[in-house]
């Protein structure tokens, strides 16, 4: 259970579209409101030992008004990293936590939450000045943010 | 306590005394800025903080804010120990952009100069933790070694420390057959030293007891908490981006991926080691086997934009898995960049492998992860009127720049 069509298969019931982040990981989106449950289920698939959570990128989609948040998956057995994408309103960012799913989540949702405001339900960890210097946070802004004046 | 009989106590109520350490951010323990709060109950660790943010230095917002080609030196300085790895990661997520594949002369000079990078960054986490654990002389032993590693680099890129050696669909430098013959001659003085280091971290008493069975992770562990690199293959799992990914010249050029499965510190200090002469094995392949054909790119003829898109690079650190995305939507500046080093994962999510240990295994366990945060000293300046807070530089305050 570690192809990237198995993969596919075990997550159908909550993949809305596929594509493709160059060279060759493998992107599968789905509703931010699965994300928890899909990441769970693809953890209880592969085994413990078998995956960990590369990355949790955000991309502030302005025109969109959203936020993109991209969870690069590295799967050990597959030699490759696939992509878990969901998007969340720009002006009420919030989506579940994975920290009690997969712990090493923290560092890549804190760091969201510092530099781009998307709030994880469930992380008590999140606090400003995790990385932004005070003077910023101490304004509110959030730099990442493509309006952000830093 | 009735009719003069005194009852015996059925329970007691334990109220444990704990201390609040601070190591750290400026610590002898640590060579960069960091604060790990620990909680101690008498020796024993109960419970870690990890203090972040004493220099964030806001490289992701300049990457978005320059084009690719300052970009490409802007990365290269995210690090000045394994700068070459940053450089490459990035050079090659606009490669994937493009679709741009250097000459194969190109790609081998290019593991030349990352593996030469991650043999001094081994030597220098050994080094340290040599001087971390009481063994001074040690230190400077290796570290008088090292500098024949950072010959090698200045030889090939120009500089000792800082290479600036990758561009776009090529390298910047090229070497010749007199450059190939020192190079050669210093790798062999080199190997006789990390064989007697690797050896003398197995074998000796004292090193061996002070590392072994201090901060064991579990392979569970380091995958729930998405540790990278040596603390990963430390614990058992095979996982290495030059072997995965193939990317420039390793699908060419013989290596092996060190695994380890103690999982303690002395396991990781021993797979850098065997890690180091696996590099220095491919240094002198690439040096004996070097395609022949341009190498150099001219800067010149490179298109100043780039295709709309998004890549993922990913380049084995000498700690652990680097990662670079670009999301580009056309025009010469990238959209959005992501950087996550390998001490994002390694430093903020260990504090769990802190608990049960004695304060004085602290120090020794951080140092077995390489945690790697590149330095600025910054004061906080609160304005009681407005009640707003800025940060400056201590030189700033100094100078009067800033108005306090």
């Amino acid at each position: 259970m570690s192809g990237t069509n198995n993969i596919e298969d075990a997550l159908s019931s909550y993949i809305i579209g596929r594509d493709t982040v160059k060279p060759n990981r493998p992107r599968f989106h789905i509703d931010a409101g699965n994300l928890k449950s899909a990441i769970a289920l693809l953890k209880q698939c592969l085994g413990d030992e078998a995956l960990y959570l590369s990355n949790i990128i955000g991309v502030d989609k302005v025109a969109e008004g959203v936020i993109e948040l991209n969870y690069f998956i590295h799967v050990v057995p597959l030699g490759n990293t696939i992509v878990i994408r969901v998007t969340v309103p720009r002006d009420k960012p919030q989506v579940s936590s994975l920290i009690d799913v997969i712990p090493g989540a923290l560092s890549g949702e804190c760091e969201a939450y510092d530099l781009l405001g998307v709030e994880f339900i469930g992380n008590r960890y999140l606090r400003r000045g995790f990385f932004v210097p005070v003077d910023v946070a101490s304004r509110g802004v959030f730099p990442l943010r493509k309006d952000a004046k830093v | 306590m009735e009719n003069g009989m005194v009852e015996k106590a059925t329970s007691i109520i334990k109220i444990p005394v704990t201390l609040e350490i601070p190591i750290g951010p400026q610590h002898p323990a640590l060579h960069e800025p960091v604060l790990l709060k620990i909680y101690a109950d008498g020796e024993e660790v109960v419970g870690v903080e990890i203090g972040t943010g004493y220099n964030h230095r806001g490289i992701e917002k300049l990457l978005e804010n320059n084009t690719f080609y300052k970009g490409k030196f802007i990365a290269s300085r995210v690090c000045g120990i394994c700068n070459a790895v940053h450089e490459n990661c990035f050079v090659r997520a606009v490669e994937y952009l493009v679709g741009m594949k250097p000459s194969p002369r190109a790609e081998y000079l290019r593991v030349l100069v990352m593996e030469l990078e991650r043999l001094h960054s081994h030597m220098l986490i050994n080094a340290i933790m040599a001087e971390i654990i009481g063994f001074d002389t040690l230190f400077m032993y290796i570290m008088r070694d090292r500098e024949l590693v950072m010959k090698a680099k200045e030889i090939v890129a120009g500089n000792r420390v800082s290479a600036d050696f990758h561009m776009f669909n090529g390298v910047r430098r090229d070497i010749d057959d007199v450059k190939r013959d020192k190079l050669i001659d210093l790798l062999r003085r080199v190997e006789p030293r990390l064989k007697y280091y690797r050896k003398l971290f197995e074998d000796d008493p004292t090193i061996s007891k002070r590392l072994t069975e201090i901060g064991v992770l579990k392979a569970k562990d380091v995958t729930s908490y998405g540790m990278l690199g040596p603390v990963l293959r430390g614990s058992g799992i095979k996982s290495d981006a030059r072997a995965e990914d193939r990317y420039d010249a390793y699908n060419e050029i013989p290596f092996n991926v060190v695994v380890r499965g103690e999982g303690d510190s002395l396991a990781r200090m021993l797979v850098r080691w065997d890690e180091a002469l696996e590099s220095l094995e491919m240094c002198k392949y690439i040096l004996e086997h070097l395609p022949s054909g341009p190498a150099a790119v001219d800067e010149r003829k490179l298109p100043r934009t780039f295709p709309a898109g998004e890549s993922f690079a990913r380049v084995e650190a000498p700690r652990g898995e680097l990662t670079y995305y670009i999301q580009h939507a056309g025009g010469n500046k990238p959209y959005r960049v992501k950087v996550r080093t390998p001490s994002l994962n390694n430093i903020i999510n260990s504090g769990f492998s802190y608990l049960g240990h004695s304060v004085a295994d602290v120090p020794v366990i951080l140092v077995s992860y390489d945690p790697c945060i590149s330095c600025m000293e910054r004061a906080i300046i609160v304005d009681l009127k407005n009640k707003v807070e800025k940060r400056a530089t201590l030189r700033e305050i100094a100078m009067k720049e800033v108005r306090l």
